[in-house]
C-alpha cells in the first residue's frame, strides 16, 4: 500500500468514524429508541388518549420569539442568539449663564447588541453603537460559563467597579449617570472572574487598555486590576437593601498622562467645565468605592461615594472625589427592579397599560481640584420625570442646576463659576 | 487505490452498525418551556450535579431538552428522547395519563411543598363565595396555568357553576354563568380587579403574598373569599421504563441534595427549590387524578 494510500484510508476512518458520531451529541440509541419505546407502551396508549407514532417534528427543534428583537434558542438550550438593539433620541436647551453650552438635538444611542450561547458552555455579546456616525465598539466578549455560579469573561467589558456604571444606560433612573462617574474605569480589555451568591457577589479583572487606544503610540499600554463585592440582605421583587465596595489599581501607560473631564450630566454639549487636563508623570492610580441601594416598594434611595488617588513621579499624590444620592418614587405602583445576580438594577415594566410614572430627585458633586491639579468642583440637582409606556418603551425628563466652581473652567477655556440650568428630553426604545 | 477503494465500502457497510452499538450514556432532563434561556439556566446546574454523580452508572453526561407543550413533551418521553422531567401537578397528570411517566420526588419549588388558589375581589362588592360569582367575571391567567385556571375552573365548576369564556373582559355573561377572561400575567389579573373591570380573579397562594404579581396597596383593597384544597406545588418525574438503577441514583442523588452544601447553589438556580421529598400512594394517585380535573374542565368549557 502506498503512502498515499495509506493517508487516504487514515483520512477515510477517521471520517467515517466522525460521521458515526450524532450530530446532537445525543447517543444513536435515542434516534433510534422510538420503536422499541412505542412498542413497550402501546397498551398505555390504547388505554388513554391517542398519541401519535410521528417522530418528534423537526419544527420543534427551535424556539423562536420576539420581544422587538430577535430570539431563537436550539430545543436542548445549548444554543442560542438574541438580536436587539437600542434608540435613546435626545433634546437639550440651556438656560445659559456665562458660557455658551448648544442647544440641540442628538442620537444619543443608536446601538445594535448580538448575544448568544454556544456549545452550552460558551456565552458572548458585540455590541456596536453607531450614534455618533462610526462605529464605536462597546461590548466584545465571551466567557466560559460551565461552572456555575462561576464565570470567566474575556474581551471588551465594563471593569467591576460603581452600581451606576453597572447598570445599563438603558435603566438608568437619569438621562445621564451622576457627575463622580467620570473616575469610573468603564471599558477596557481585560480578563474576569464572577462569582455570586444568595447574597454576595464578586467580580475582579485584570485590564489593559480600552483597545482603540494606543493606535498612534508606540509604547506600553497601561494596565490595572479591579474588583467589586456587593451584598444584599435582602433582594426580593420589592424590597433591596445593597451594599457594595469596589476599588481598582491601575498603572498607566508609558505616556504617563492622566486626564479627567466630564460633561454637566447632559451629552447633547460637548462643553466639560470640570477638567484636570493633562497630568504628566503620572505613575499610578489607585480608586475606592461604595454604594448603597434601598427599595422600598415604590421608593428607591441609592448613593455611591468614589475617590481616586493618583500617584506621580515626584511622589506627591492628588486626589479626587465625588458622591452623589438619588431617590426616586412610583407613583403608579411599580418597583426598581434589582438583579441580584449581577447585583445592579434592571428593566421597570408598567403595572398597567398606562405605563409608569417615576419621580426622581439626584444630587451630585464630582471635586477635580487638588493641589496644583485645579480641574474645578462642580454641583448638580437634577428633577427627573419617566414615563415607561411599555417595558421597552420610556420617555424621560430632567431638570438641572448646575453650579461651578472657579476652576470649573474646561482647563481654561470657558468662564468659570458657570451656573446654566438644563432641560432635556429623551424618547427611548430597546428590542 | 483498490484498496483503498475497498476500504471505503467496507467502512461505509460498518458505520451504522457502529452507531447501533453505542451504549446509553446521556440522560436528558426535560421541561415544557416558554422561555428556554431562561429555564437552560434554572436547569443547566442540576444537570451538571446530577451527572457529575452518575459516571459509575455509564451517564457521564446530561441533556437538556425543552419542549414547546405538554403534547411534545409526552412524545419525547414515549421516544426515550427524555428521561426526566421538572413539572408542575397538572403537566405530570398529562405526562402520567398520555406517556406514562411516573412520579419520582416531589419539588420544594420556590420554597414551598403545596400551594393552593386564592379567589379574591374587591372588598364590599358583595361577593363572598363563588355562587356570588353568576352573572359576573373573574380574570383568569392562561389556559396552561394550574393554579390560575385549571384549579379555579375546576372549582367553579365542582360547584356547580357554568362557566363561559369572554372575548372581552368588560362582555358580559348570561345571569346563569360566570365569565372568565384570560389576562396572560398574574399582575394583570390582579390590576382588572383593582380597577373593577372584572369582578374578581383567582391566582396561587404564593401569588398573593408576591409583591410584583399583587403589590400591597391592591391586595389592602381585595378580600379572600374562596380557597381551593392545597395541591403539591412541583414535582420530579420519570419515564416509566427508565433503568431502575439510574432511577434510585436520581432519587438518592435529588433526596441526598437537601443537605449537601455543594448542592445549594444548584437547588437555587432550579427554582429556588428549598428540598426534595418523597410522597404516599394517595399523594400520587391524587395528583394523577388531577387529569381528570383537566379532562373535566376542558368538558366544561367546551374547547
Amino acid at each position: 500500500m502506498s503512502k498515499l494510500n495509506l493517508f487516504l484510508l487514515l483520512f477515510l476512518l477517521s471520517f467515517s468514524l466522525l460521521a458515526a458520531q450524532p450530530v446532537d451529541g445525543n447517543p444513536p440509541n435515542r434516534q433510534n429508541g422510538h420503536e422499541s419505546q412505542t412498542g413497550n407502551h402501546s397498551l398505555l396508549l390504547a388505554q388513554s388518549e391517542p398519541l401519535s407514532n410521528r417522530s418528534v417534528e423537526r419544527d420543534h427543534d427551535t424556539f423562536t420569539s420576539t420581544r422587538g428583537g430577535v430570539e431563537i434558542v436550539s430545543s436542548d438550550g445549548e444554543f442560542f442568539a438574541i438580536i436587539g438593539g437600542r434608540l435613546l433620541l435626545d433634546a437639550a436647551y440651556y438656560d445659559e449663564d456665562k458660557n455658551s453650552l448648544g442647544n440641540g438635538t442628538e442620537i444619543r444611542s443608536a446601538r445594535l447588541d448580538m448575544e448568544g450561547r454556544l456549545f452550552a458552555d460558551i456565552i458572548y455579546e458585540l455590541s456596536v453603537d453607531f450614534a455618533d456616525g462610526d462605529a464605536d465598539m462597546k461590548d466584545a466578549w465571551f466567557a466560559y460559563d460551565a461552572q456555575h455560579p462561576w464565570r470567566f469573561i474575556l474581551g471588551h467589558f465594563k471593569e467591576p467597579f460603581s452600581l451606576e456604571e453597572l447598570t445599563s444606560r438603558k435603566h438608568l433612573t437619569f438621562m445621564e449617570r451622576a457627575l463622580p462617574n467620570a473616575l469610573v474605569p468603564g471599558r477596557n480589555m481585560g480578563l474576569g472572574l464572577q462569582w455570586y451568591g444568595e447574597q454576595l457577589s464578586l467580580a475582579a479583572g485584570i485590564f489593559g487598555d480600552d483597545f482603540n487606544d494606543d493606535s498612534d503610540d508606540e509604547g506600553d499600554e497601561g494596565w490595572g486590576v479591579s474588583t467589586r463585592a456587593t451584598y444584599a440582605p435582602i433582594a426580593t421583587e420589592r424590597s433591596v437593601v445593597h451594599f457594595g465596595v469596589s476599588a481598582a489599581h491601575r498603572k498607566l501607560d508609558d505616556e504617563e498622562a492622566y486626564r479627567v473631564d466630564i460633561r454637566p450630566e447632559s451629552h447633547l454639549t460637548d462643553v466639560r467645565y470640570l477638567d484636570t487636563g493633562k497630568i504628566k508623570q503620572s505613575r499610578t492610580l489607585t480608586m475606592v468605592g461604595l454604594e448603597t441601594a434601598w427599595v422600598y416598594g415604590e421608593t428607591s434611595i441609592q448613593a455611591e461615594w468614589m475617590a481616586s488617588n493618583l500617584e506621580r513621579d515626584d511622589d506627591t499624590d492628588v486626589e479626587f472625589s465625588g458622591w452623589y444620592v438619588q431617590a426616586s418614587w412610583f407613583p403608579t405602583g411599580e418597583s426598581r427592579h434589582y438583579k441580584h445576580q449581577p447585583a445592579r438594577f434592571g428593566r421597570v415594566k408598567p403595572l398597567s397599560e398606562q405605563g409608569a410614572v417615576e419621580l426622581a430627585l439626584r444630587y451630585s458633586t464630582l471635586d477635580l481640584t487638588d493641589q496644583d491639579v485645579e480641574g474645578g468642583n462642580s454641583d448638580q440637582i437634577t428633577v427627573g420625570v419617566n414615563w415607561y409606556y411599555k417595558p421597552q418603551l420610556r420617555f424621560m425628563l430632567n431638570y438641572s442646576l448646575v453650579k461651578n466652581d472657579e476652576f470649573a473652567d474646561a482647563d481654561g477655556d470657558l468662564e468659570n463659576e458657570d451656573e446654566p440650568k438644563i432641560v432635556q428630553l429623551r424618547a427611548q426604545v430597546d428590542f | 487505490m483498490k484498496i483503498t477503494l475497498f476500504c471505503l465500502l467496507a467502512l461505509l457497510m460498518v458505520v451504522p452498525s457502529h452507531a447501533d452499538t453505542h451504549t446509553k450514556d446521556t440522560l436528558v432532563i426535560g421541561k415544557i418551556s416558554h422561555n428556554p434561556k431562561k429555564h437552560y439556566r434554572y436547569l443547566k446546574p442540576m444537570a451538571q450535579y446530577v451527572a457529575d454523580q452518575m459516571t459509575d452508572l455509564g451517564i457521564d453526561k446530561i441533556k437538556i431538552r425543552l419542549a414547546k407543550s405538554k403534547e411534545h413533551l409526552a412524545d419525547l418521553l414515549v421516544q426515550g428522547e427524555v428521561d426526566w422531567v421538572t413539572e408542575t401537578p397538572v403537566a405530570a397528570a398529562y405526562l402520567h395519563d398520555v406517556a406514562g411517566a411516573e412520579i419520582l420526588l416531589r419539588k420544594w419549588k420556590k420554597g414551598v411543598a403545596e400551594y393552593h388558589t386564592v379567589f379574591f375581589g374587591l372588598s364590599g362588592k358583595g361577593i363572598g363565595n363563588l355562587q356570588d360569582l353568576k352573572g359576573k367575571v373573574i380574570a383568569l391567567e392562561d389556559p396552561a396555568s394550574t393554579s390560575a385556571f385549571y384549579a379555579p375552573a375546576n372549582e367553579l365548576v365542582e360547584h356547580g357553576l357554568k362557566l363561559i369564556r369572554l372575548n372581552s373582559a368588560r362582555d358580559k355573561p348570561p345571569a346563569d354563568s360566570v365569565g372568565f377572561v384570560f389576562s396572560r400575567e398574574e399582575i394583570n389579573i390582579a390590576t382588572l380587579v383593582h380597577k373593577g373591570v372584572v369582578d374578581a380573579g383567582a391566582f396561587s397562594s404564593d401569588d398573593w403574598i408576591k409583591e410584583d404579581h399583587l403589590p400591597a396597596k391592591y391586595r389592602e383593597d381585595f378580600e379572600i373569599f374562596h380557597r381551593t384544597p392545597n395541591m403539591v406545588r412541583a414535582l420530579e418525574i420519570v419515564r416509566h421504563d427508565l433503568q431502575p438503577e439510574i432511577r434510585q441514583r436520581l432519587t438518592e442523588i435529588l433526596l441526598d441534595s437537601n443537605d449537601n452544601p455543594a448542592a445549594l447553589h444548584v437547588l437555587r438556580a432550579y427554582q429556588r427549590t428549598r428540598k426534595f421529598d418523597r410522597i404516599s400512594e394517595d399523594q400520587k394517585k391524587a395528583v394523577y387524578n388531577l387529569r381528570n380535573m383537566i379532562k373535566k374542565v376542558d368538558q366544561a368549557i367546551g374547547w
